[in-house]
């Protein structure tokens, strides 16, 4: 995020794409009804009425799939009523020309057919977006989960370049991510292409910094990312996988491929806290530490470094992850060791000039130091390119639009129904931790739900709770109709950490061209109303209890 | 005048926290581990539909219809609030119908009678018709105002209320003084 996430308070417009904080991070919509209570305007573009679109000023119920062509419309807006910040664009930013050329087209009465709004209502939230003194975007997953991903997140910063909405406190982009610590993750390094601190592996002086660092000699060449390994396995170039803290063989799109690529390797290692459906495929498993039995260092998803503490301590002969990443190392014949976390961290610090400044010592207390942070006396930074310094080579923004692709897989006469997968407050994520909490199975279990409109489900005859097939040309579950007047007609949705009810069964692996990340949120699925429904309940007791005899078969041959 | 634990609907976000302390809240031992799914009967049920998403719970009415329905006087006011003496509920279920928010939840159970010979223990069915009741065992007040991220529910004492209606009263001279010409 390139502002803090207290700075929702402070902004008078809060624009929300594809985000929902009530299901995802319920600290964070809490920030937003601070916002609203503050007399920040809301506006919530989202095909389903989550819950801040229902407490929003203005609610944009998009059709699934034309985030490109909304926000294209959204930039014809600024432009034709002369609403954008000339000054600053003419100032900070790069490509106005071109921009201007790309989105001419997509007037608001353009895009009606294709967004499913009305003209009026887009220029209205647009208006609202940029007559406000300070305006924040917050997108989440319906931005980013789809085949046209990237070109939408620079869309939606280009829209916060042309009105002037960065470098202050309250405004600028919001990705808010998908994961705890995703932020972490990304800010260690463990992206295909950089180094800790976002610093690029094809770098030669990075890279010959790094190497001094670590008395080895590295690639300069890019390493993997998860969703092409099934064509690096068949073509023989990727052979090991070792995968922590991660639940591949239930969040990965078509879960069907993903056993067949962790089948073809040669050798998979997995490190979790319990018996996952992937941890079950693996040759090697090592028992890892939850967050309650380990310390640590978190990253909020707006840079903030924040210190966590162990708790209880771990059963017996469970090691903390960097312990055994030390053996490891040590036995693949680079001797590692370390005394402590710190040790780590001050090694962190001493090679990433972004988290140079951020110590123990300032973390102390619970307190949170967000990047970047350069030099010790430092106090980190609440938010990024002030006086409009962009982290771009030439310093300035860089305006960019591109064409609206429609999503690949499109309902048809076998297949009439779209599937969107989404997140449900009660679980988190792939369910590893809050599967075994039994106040949140009582709130929601398998099989799971799948989430449709009212009208959908009268026109198969289905009532609410009954037991479905949901079928895709990639598999086929079983799992339970929510009937729910939130949603929109055509479209049915579905969280992805049920085992039973396993909709990424169904996800079809179409990339973002950049990031890599399947269209979750877009394939075409046919509903199947089964007659027998306590056939159908014993059916779903039989494969849940079966699945976990298995999982705990595999558990108790490893002890 | 009697409390009673109210939610804005503007602020709930739908997560359901109320309900799980509230479960907790009335198990005889209140830890996590002790959570016992085939018991799980909040006193406050989160509704979400198409307009609002908010938890509904009993409004310890003053004149309340459950008390004045139950045909074994199970149901009375003390200490301002509505108290039902469970010991007494035949689970008859009147005061389920006589509610008007729904909120009295009349629930079940195989229990066995204990006895002091055991000739005569025998396994019984106990009712209890369940609704929130402040957690007047609890010194921190209700468990639900407790653990909500949004502070979307709080509870309404008698002196709240007055001040409440004192505000409302004075926003509505004034918009009366508006609305008259000059």
């Amino acid at each position: 995020m390139s502002n803090s996430i207290t700075e929702i308070q402070e902004t008078k417009c809060l624009f929300v794409f594809g985000y929902n904080a009530a299901d995802s991070h319920p600290i964070v919509a809490k920030h937003i009804l601070k916002a609203k209570a503050n007399g920040a305007k809301v506006i919530v573009c989202d095909p389903r009425m989550v819950e801040t679109a229902r407490i929003a000023d203005q609610w944009l119920p998009l059709k699934n799939g034309s985030n490109m062509a909304l926000i294209n419309a959204f930039a014809n807006v600024l432009i034709e009523e002369g609403l954008y910040d000339s000054e600053f664009v003419a100032l900070h930013a790069d490509h106005f020309e071109e921009y201007c050329e790309t989105v001419k087209k997509y007037t608001p009465e353009y895009v009606e057919t294709i967004t499913g709004l009305k003209a009026e209502e887009i220029r209205q939230a647009i208006r609202t977006y940029a007559n406000a003194s300070e305006s924040m975007i917050l997108w989440g997953m319906g931005v980013t989960q789809y085949g046209q991903a990237v070109d939408v997140v620079k869309g939606l910063a280009s829209l916060a370049v042309m009105t002037g909405n960065f470098g202050r406190r309250g405004v600028g982009v919001g990705p808010v991510r998908g994961q705890n610590n995703v932020q972490g993750t990304c800010d260690m390094g463990m992206l295909p292409n950089v180094y800790p601190g976002y610093q690029n592996v094809d770098d030669d002086e990075v890279r010959a910094k790094f190497e001094k660092a670590w008395g080895v000699p590295l690639s300069p060449t890019p390493g993997y990312t998860l969703t092409t390994l099934g064509h690096r396995v068949k073509d023989g170039t990727c052979k090991a996988y070792y995968i922590f803290g991660e639940d591949p063989a239930q969040t990965e799109a078509d879960l069907a491929h993903l056993r067949k690529t962790l089948r073809g390797m040669e050798l998979v290692i997995v490190q979790d806290i319990f018996m996952t459906q992937t941890a079950e495929m693996a040759d090697v498993i090592f028992p890892a530490t939850s967050w309650g039995e380990h310390e640590c260092v978190y990253s909020s998803a707006d840079r903030g470094f924040q210190r966590s503490f162990q708790a209880i301590n771990p059963p017996e002969n469970v090691k903390h992850d960097w312990e055994i990443f030390c053996l490891m190392a040590t036995a693949m014949g680079y001797p590692m060791s370390y005394r402590n976390t710190e040790e780590i961290w001050d090694e962190v610090r001493s090679i990433a000039p972004l988290f140079a400044g951020a110590t123990y010592e300032k973390m102390e207390g619970l307190k949170t130091v967000q990047w970047p942070c350069p030099t010790v006396d430092h106090p980190g930074t609440s938010f990024l390119f002030e006086g409009a310094k962009f982290t771009t080579p030439n310093g300035r923004a860089q305006l960019f639009a591109s064409e609206w692709r429609p999503p690949l897989e499109q309902p048809d006469e076998e297949y009439p129904l779209v599937l969107s997968t989404v997140r449900e407050v009660g679980h988190y994520s792939c369910r590893s931790m809050t599967g075994n909490c039994s106040a949140l199975q009582t709130l929601a279990d398998e099989p799971g739900y799948v989430q449709m409109h009212p009208d959908d489900a009268r026109a198969l005859g289905l009532r609410d709770q009954q037991l479905v097939w949901v079928a895709s040309r990639r598999g086929k579950v079983i799992t339970r109709a929510a009937v729910n007047e939130r949603v929109n007609m055509g479209v049915v949705y579905m969280t992805y950490q049920w085992w039973i009810g396993a909709c990424n069964e169904l996800t079809i692996e179409h990339l973002d061209p950049i990031s890599f990340t399947p269209e979750y949120k877009y394939c075409a699925v046919n509903i199947e109303v089964i007659k027998d429904q306590t056939w159908a309940e014993n059916y779903v007791q039989t494969e849940y209890s079966a699945l976990k005899a298995k999982l705990r078969k595999t558990a108790s041959a490893t002890l | 005048m009697n409390r009673f634990v109210f939610a804005d609907p503007n602020q709930c976000i739908g997560c359901r926290t109320c309900e799980v302390a509230c479960v907790l809240s009335h198990q005889d031992d209140n830890r996590i581990s002790a959570f016992d799914p085939t018991r799980f009967y909040p006193r406050l049920t989160l509704v979400r539909n198409g307009q609002v998403t908010t938890p509904i719970m009993c409004r310890q009415c003053e004149d309340a219809p459950c008390a004045q329905v139950c045909p074994n006087n199970a149901i009375y006011r003390e200490n301002g609030q509505v108290h039902v003496i469970q010991e007494r509920c035949i689970g008859c279920k009147t005061c389920a119908v006589a509610c008007p928010f729904g909120a009295m939840n009349v629930v079940a159970y195989p229990v066995e009678r204990k006895s002091t010979s055991t000739l005569f223990a025998m396994n019984t069915i106990k009712a209890q018709a369940l609704k929130c009741d402040l957690c007047d065992h609890r010194q921190q007040g209700p468990a639900c105002v407790e653990v909500c991220p949004t502070n979307a529910l709080r509870i309404i004492e008698p002196e709240e209320m007055n001040k409440l209606n004192q505000q409302k009263r004075q926003e509505a001279a004034v918009a009366a003084l508006s609305g008259v010409p000059l």
